[in-house]
């Protein structure tokens, strides 16, 4: 870790240097292509990204989803599909419906991931009902990753900047990430063959630009922001009373992503 | 016996040391060059999906070319909804600069299916704080309108309440 | 249960979306089956060279041919299931060292190594004898098989059995890591109530022993049956003591990881329960636990503990064989795909269904554990199995 961090150091000192030489032109804004569309005239969402250099060594991002604003309009699983392409039947992030009995039974359901949204109450059930809400699921970027821990070829990684991303390139295949994630939000991609996951946007934080399930969120229930930044909505919360969960800690896998509102069924 | 008693000992443990050679060599050629960088892994990698292409290119990218609606929809009641979630993605509509291709409208049944996906109150799952819900038909019954009405003919789907304000207004109810 | 408590658990069924599909599908049933059976008749071939177990001798070289058989297909369910096996060299070029998996590709070749020498020491001086009666194709390959030196003097011989012996005995804990870690590559697995125990590793091996042993009796008693050769008792016999032992140890373990699973009444137990209840109920109690293991306990308590007629223990030899390697196969069949049906959502089931005529469906299965045995038939052309007044080597 020690050794990494050294590393990422003497990157971003040449890397500084040759912008002070001049030897890489022009703005640091186009240091990351966007591919295709062109960003310049798109405002940035998250505010000292653009304009600086990316010191992967100092980066730190919290995903915060919050269940009481949740209202189950899938928006968030449409925009995900289209921003990956991903192949039906397999999601990189989903919606869970929960419903609570008086008798403390838990049902819930999922219908395509919630993709098509809830259009209907869940007519299978005739007991009254005493809480119900939606859970919003995706990558929880655990901070000591079990899918990491066990890709046998270094496939899958935690960059240092704390994204849990695969390397579409290395990947057998074998899908034993698959097993080793506790919150199952991996799968093995129908067309490419290799394994794939929220990568919470990488891509598209690079740029300075939310997450695409974060941008279409109607109601603020998915947050994500800089750590670093005291201003930042995540900061905020992260540092106020509230109370913030997360999924299954005792599987010890450290996850970023924290629930506001998340009832103690929520597995 | 023409060979040494160990003469096949020999032999062999030089083809295991030349075997465990190649091997060595072969390890280091087609290790990936950026691998063990920052760590277990292929350092490039990291840069290859920082430049993954965006699909959705988020509202403002919308409004360039399509001043009207979004001039309501920015101003309305709609403003926090994303245009790629009723529409498509951007990339599916635009590519250097250039249409290729055409982005779905909604129209009437669709527009109803998706104006529920948010606001049918037969969903109890949903916040009544964060969001305003009604009940299909009785909203239609209590509004005294036709119950086959789609929900545009109403509400204008860029700002919901825009015009039923605005009418409301002129008839001196608000 | 009660019926009640059934329409809650069917209304409850909650799956991960990605959950419903099982990824680890027959190919990685056979995978640590075939391992097994690698790792087990190579322990049969050590009790006689490292142990002295004598009454083995007649088998203990064909053991060593069975397991570099079935080693020689180990790989090919592994190959087919992968999504991407053109890349299967990243396992060997880039292998983590915090992946259990990882080790795959070096234990695996070392082990391969060291079981093809083994064998080519043992046969030297047969392939020496062999050489000088054949000519052309045959005549090369012996004599590459044996370096080029047919010194079958006594202090060549000498020679090698010192190494046939450091072999034999460093393969004990080379098969013992190479199934052991089979195992912990479930029992690794945190995620998984099912799989996740450190009991795990020790009831692959138990169970390599035991489908190991059984497949060696079995080809045995087969081999020699249409050989019209005669068949040595006293081997088959100490075969069958040595295979009640090993799978007494492995069918106590099996019931002890799920009984304390059961006693502990773990956070996870529910599920576990639900499913050897459920889903596995015809593949776990009646199939791996009542049908192949309770009857050749009894089979093997009759024939090991009172003397039985030759014709006999040969006809319930060959029984217990075959309920003991389907018994390891349900096993394997009942971690792989049983651990994979319970959702990580703890809250419902999956389901699997295997078709015959998918990638990696039960034909392929088939092929590929036909494979293993037209390799030993070729193996068995180069490498005679049994030879009449054979040396002791």
């Amino acid at each position: 870790m020690k050794n990494s961090t050294k590393i990422l150091d003497e990157d971003r000192r040449s890397f500084i240097k040759k912008v002070l030489k001049g030897t890489i032109a022009g703005s640091l804004l186009l240091v990351i292509p966007a591919g295709g569309n062109a960003l310049e005239d798109i405002p940035a969402q998250i505010p000292g990204i653009r304009d600086k250099e990316w010191d992967m060594s100092k980066k730190r991002f919290a995903f915060i989803v919050d269940i009481t604003r949740c209202i189950g309009c899938g928006s968030c699983c449409v925009a995900d599909k289209r921003e990956y392409n991903v192949p039906d039947h397999n999601y990189r992030t989903w919606v869970e419906r929960y419903l609570k009995d008086f008798d403390d039974n838990i049902y819930v359901d999922c219908p395509n991931g919630g993709l098509d949204g809830y259009q209907k109450p869940r007519e299978d059930l005739d007991v009254p009902i005493r809480d119900t809400f939606f859970v919003p699921k995706l990558c929880n970027m655990c901070k000591d990753a079990p899918c990491t821990q066990v890709c046998p070829v270094g496939a899958t990684f935690t960059t240092p900047d704390g994204f849990v991303i695969v390397d579409s390139k290395r990947c057998v295949g074998c899908g034993y990430c698959i097993q080793a994630c506790p919150y199952s939000v991996r799968f093995l991609n129908p067309v490419t063959k290799t394994a794939e996951k929220c990568t919470w946007c990488y891509h598209r934080v690079r740029k300075g630009m939310l997450p695409a399930c974060v941008n279409v969120c109607p109601t603020g229930a998915r947050k994500f922001g800089d750590l670093n930044d005291k201003e930042s909505e995540v900061s905020k919360i992260l540092s106020g009373p509230g109370v913030i969960t997360v999924l299954k800690k005792e599987m010890g896998t450290d996850p970023s992503l924290y629930y506001i509102g998340a009832r103690r069924e929520v597995i | 016996m023409h060979t040494p008693h160990n003469a096949h000992v020999k032999r062999l443990l030089a083809a295991l040391i030349i075997l465990f050679v190649i091997g060595f060599f072969a390890k280091q050629a087609f290790q990936p060059k950026s691998f063990g960088k920052y760590g277990h892994y292929r350092a490039d990698a990291i840069m290859e999906e920082a430049n993954r292409p965006m699909r959705l290119m988020t509202n403002p990218s919308c409004v360039k070319c399509h001043p009207y609606e979004a001039g309501h929809q920015m101003t309305g009641l709609h403003k926090t909804i994303s245009c790629e979630f009723c529409h498509g993605a951007y990339a599916d509509h635009i590519k250097d600069g250039k249409k290729i291709g055409t982005l779905p409208v909604k129209r009437n049944a669709e527009i109803t299916t998706l104006c529920l996906r948010c606001h049918n109150r037969a969903i109890e799952a949903r916040p009544k704080q964060v969001i305003k819900t009604v009940v299909m038909p009785d909203h239609l019954r209590a509004q005294k309108v036709d119950e086959k009405h789609s929900c545009n003919q109403c509400h204008y789907v860029h700002a919901p309440l825009k015009y039923i304000n605005h009418s409301k207004k002129i008839m001196g109810l608000i | 249960m009660s019926a009640a408590h059934d329409t809650v658990a069917s209304l409850a069924n909650y799956v991960f979306p990605n959950d419903l599909h099982v990824h680890w599908s027959l190919m990685i049933v056979l995978y640590p089956y075939i391992t097994g059976i690698v790792a087990g008749a190579f322990i049969v071939s050590s009790l006689y060279h490292v142990f002295g177990v004598k009454q083995l001798k007649p088998i203990a070289r064909f053991s060593l041919l069975f397991a570099l058989a079935f080693l020689a297909c180990a790989t090919f369910p592994l190959l087919n299931h992968l999504g991407h096996p053109e890349r299967n060299m990243n396992m060997m070029l880039t292998p983590s060292p915090t992946s259990a998996m990882a080790g795959f590709g070096y234990i695996y070749s070392l082990y391969g190594m060291l079981l093809i020498l083994e064998i080519l020491f043992i046969y030297r001086p047969t392939m020496v004898a062999l050489k000088a009666k054949s000519s052309g194709f045959m005549r090369g390959l012996y004599t590459i098989l044996t370096f080029g030196s047919d010194n079958v003097g006594p202090k060549s011989l000498a020679l090698d059995h010192k190494i046939i012996s450091f072999l034999a005995a460093i393969g004990i804990p080379m098969a013992c890591v190479l199934h052991g870690y089979v195992g912990f590559i479930f029992g690794g697995i945190k995620a998984n109530p099912l799989w996740s125990t450190p009991l795990m590793p020790v009831i692959f091996l138990l169970s390599a022993c035991v489908s190991g042993i059984s497949g060696i009796i079995l080809a045995y008693i087969i081999i020699k049956t249409f050989k019209k050769e005669p068949i040595d008792f006293e081997c088959v016999q100490t075969c069958l003591n040595y295979l009640a032992g090993f799978f007494i140890i492995d069918f106590v373990f099996e019931m002890l990881e799920i009984f304390s699973h059961g006693y502990l009444r773990t956070e996870h137990w529910h599920m576990v329960d639900g499913l050897l209840w459920g889903n596995l109920y015809n593949t776990f109690w009646v199939g791996q636990v009542y049908m192949f293991s309770v009857i050749p306990m009894f089979l093997l308590g009759w024939v090991c503990l009172t003397r039985v007629h030759d014709q006999v223990l040969k006809v319930v030899a060959s029984v217990i064989s075959v309920l003991l390697l389907l018994q390891v196969i349900f096993m394997r069949w009942n971690v792989v795909i049983g651990g994979q049906l319970m959702s990580k959502s703890g809250r419902g089931y999956t389901d699997f269904i295997p078709q015959w005529f998918e990638k990696e469906g039960i034909l392929v299965a088939l092929i590929i554990m036909i494979c293993p045995l037209i390799i030993l038939y070729i193996l068995s052309k180069i490498f005679p199995f049994w030879l009449e007044g054979e040396k002791t080597a």
